[in-house]
């Protein structure tokens, strides 16, 4: 039995030490923990406290940004061609359906941590200074969660996206003065903010890539920015916050 | 004790100073609110395209004899009704005033419902019922040099507006 | 040239302390625990992600996510619901124009909550706990609209049918609903007036009644609070005006209805 024993330790060079030192060391010196300061207080780490909200919409992005570029590597932004490969990712694909469903679970998962994250901040009163910015960046964050759902709803090209675009461009043809059909209206519908949004004055090849576009680079590198900020805020604010 | 390091230059020419160091800043930041300004309207005008590859907004829907007096006609693929009335013919683009949708004629009740948000027109695309806000867009209809309707989805006409055929 | 200051040592800054940081550190915080965040916090953080990747793969193979017909831009379904989450939004669209519940109300709501922090007059109090009876006011406009929000999704989402009528969940929508309600409009010089009451008067109660919340307010901090609560309580103002008094608009005018 000793003979295993020793095979085993002899894998590591230096066997496994527990020491305060060694715990510290094991935090600030691995690259995806370097996020977390070495010692936390007590009191952010509580579950009742967090309800680790804040780390659960990481978990759901990052199951987003993967299954989603999973699915890029089967999608086509062509109106000829994206429902085809829709049909292809439910039929033809292994997983393509599970890969489908854990984009769409993960994205409906994440609106709801972001909001009760929200709530959690507020009510704890998170929000008070130091903090008052970082909560502006989250309200940033927030939109950006909901501008994602939004243009990724447009890609299967289905009767289902069409018309929940077509419902959600028009409000945006009724935007006050930068609108068509707004009130005070100063711009026609080849100008407006409709027309932005859709390359066109209908939703057709121009409104795919750009949502595509928009869904794929734009708003996730936008996210990734704000993240980066929002976590660098609360580890510059003295973290999580606690009593006072 | 430190000295400052200009300690010798006179008053004068240190205020000259100030003053061109305070010029430079302030043009440095011009210079750049210029070229954000610049690339920003250079991308703001790149998202609108020089041509657009759409339907043509005029087409043509047939001779007015086609249609009977007191119908209501899809042209299906151009989102766009000929109504023809006792006094003429009127065009009426299929899309709710509310949302966006296309309304659905119903030829028993003479009256369009949009399966949307349950907006109602009348006839002659007057809302009133559900949540639309004015009435359907009703569009310039003339006749063409060969005899034939012809719609222009660009130009919006008044709501007493008919062609007499 | 006598007082110039030689260096002979490379010095390396080691670290920068604020003054504020130090005395925050001291005076207002107090002394806290801490522990170490291998293994405390990890092992936390591993468990919440391993149930959490599970629910998230069970739910996935359970419900699978829809897909229609290919879409037809002359053909619009009998019900077009929006994704859930913006279902309260469409909601609202029954009882405002567009502009307002699309584009108006959700610039508010966002201008709003990233205001929360520049609002609430005071530093500490409730900081770090959930101290909601200390902080009655805040808590309640919070929970007020976040309720709101999920209670129109709610609604939306379970009780609206084709047409937008309104369903009871267990009831089959194949039955024709059309409730013909005959709305008015208040004329516009009353429109005009009850909106300005509303606002004055919601303004102007809670400054006389409640003089200390005021003036530890401010006048700047008070009025965009009280505006922006008096106009989220224009929903269920606007929702009852309709469903009791089949009230269609408060305020039309030629160029834009509220």
């Amino acid at each position: 039995m000793n003979i295993f024993i020793q095979m085993w330790r002899s894998l590591f060079r230096t066997g496994v030490t527990d020491s305060p030192v060694h715990r510290v060391f094991r935090v600030v010196v691995n690259f995806s923990l370097h996020l977390h300061p070495a010692r936390v207080s007590k009191n952010g780490i509580k579950t009742t406290y967090t309800f680790c909200l804040g780390g659960l919409n990481v978990l759901f992005f990052v199951m987003t940004a993967i299954t989603g570029g999973l699915l890029m590597i089967y999608y086509t932004p062509d109106v000829d061609k994206a429902y085809a490969n829709m049909l292809d990712l439910e039929n033809v694909i292994p997983f393509g359906t599970f890969l489908r469903n854990l984009h769409r679970v993960s994205a409906h998962a994440m609106v709801i941590a972001v909001s009760l994250h929200m709530l959690r901040v507020f009510l704890t009163a998170s929000y008070k200074s130091p903090r008052e910015f970082n909560w502006v960046i989250g309200v940033g964050l927030l939109l950006m969660t909901f501008l994602l759902s939004f243009t990724g709803y447009l890609l299967p090209w289905d009767q289902l996206s069409y018309w929940a675009v077509t419902v959600g461009t028009t409000m945006a043809e009724n935007t006050p003065i930068v609108g068509a059909k707004g009130p005070f209206s100063v711009l026609g519908p080849e100008e407006d903010m409709r027309f932005i949004l859709l390359g066109g004055t209908s939703i057709d090849q121009p409104t795919l890539i750009r949502f595509y576009f928009a869904h794929c680079v734009g708003l996730p590198g936008a996210l990734v920015g704000l993240m980066a900020l929002h976590f660098w805020r609360v580890r510059k604010a003295g973290g999580i916050s606690r009593p006072l | 004790m430190l000295k400052p390091l200009v300690d010798d230059l006179s008053e004068t020419t240190v205020s000259r100073r100030r003053v061109l160091g305070s010029a430079l800043f302030w043009a440095s930041w011009g210079i750049v609110v210029v070229i954000l300004g610049v690339i920003g309207g250079g991308v703001l005008r790149c998202l609108y395209p020089r041509a657009l590859y759409e339907a043509s907004k005029i087409f043509k829907v047939g001779s007015p004899e086609s249609y009977k007096i007191g119908s209501v006609n899809l042209v299906t693929g151009r989102g766009v009704w000929i109504v023809r009335e006792q006094e003429g013919f009127y065009a009426i683009l299929a899309k709710c005033t509310h949302l966006g949708c296309q309304p659905i004629w119903y030829e028993d009740q003479q009256v369009f419902k949009c399966p949307c948000h349950g907006s109602r027109f009348h006839k002659d695309g007057v809302n009133f019922a559900g949540p639309a806000p004015r009435p359907l867009d009703r569009l310039y209809l003339s006749l063409s040099s060969d005899g034939r309707l012809e719609v222009d989805k660009g130009k919006t006409a008044s709501l007493d507006y008919r062609l007499k055929a | 040239m006598n007082d110039k200051i030689e260096i002979k040592e490379r010095l390396r800054l080691l670290t920068v302390i604020r003054e504020e940081a130090l005395l925050r550190q001291r005076d207002i915080y107090p002394r806290e625990e801490k522990v170490d965040t291998w293994p405390n916090l990890l092992v936390k953080e591993l468990i919440a992600l391993l149930i959490f990747t599970i629910v998230l793969v069970v739910w996935s193979l359970v419900q699978d996510a829809p897909l229609e017909e290919l879409a037809n831009p002359g053909l619009t379904p009998k019900e077009a619901k929006a994704p859930w989450y913006f279902v309260g939004l469409q909601e609202l669209l029954v009882y405002f124009d567009p502009w307002i519940a699309g584009v108006v109300f959700p610039t508010i709501i966002l201008v709003g909550l990233a205001l929360i922090p520049y609002l609430d007059p005071d530093p500490i109090k409730g900081v770090g706990r959930y101290a909601i009876g200390k902080r009655k006011f805040a808590t309640f406009c919070f929970i007020f609209g976040f309720t709101m929000w999920f209670a129109l999704v709610a609604v939306g989402q379970y009780f609206r049918g084709p047409g937008w009528n309104f369903y009871l969940p267990w009831e089959s929508w194949d039955s024709p609903k059309e409730v013909e309600v005959a709305l008015t409009n208040f004329p516009l010089v009353a429109g005009i007036a009850f909106l300005a009451c509303y606002y004055i008067l919601g303004l102007g109660i809670p400054a006389v009644t409640f003089q200390n919340f005021f003036w530890r307010l401010g006048l700047i901090r008070y009025h965009i609070t009280m505006i922006l609560l008096m106009t989220m309580m224009l929903v269920p103002v606007k929702i009852l005006l309709r469903q009791v008094f089949h009230i269609r608009y408060i305020v039309q005018t030629p160029w834009f209805n509220i």
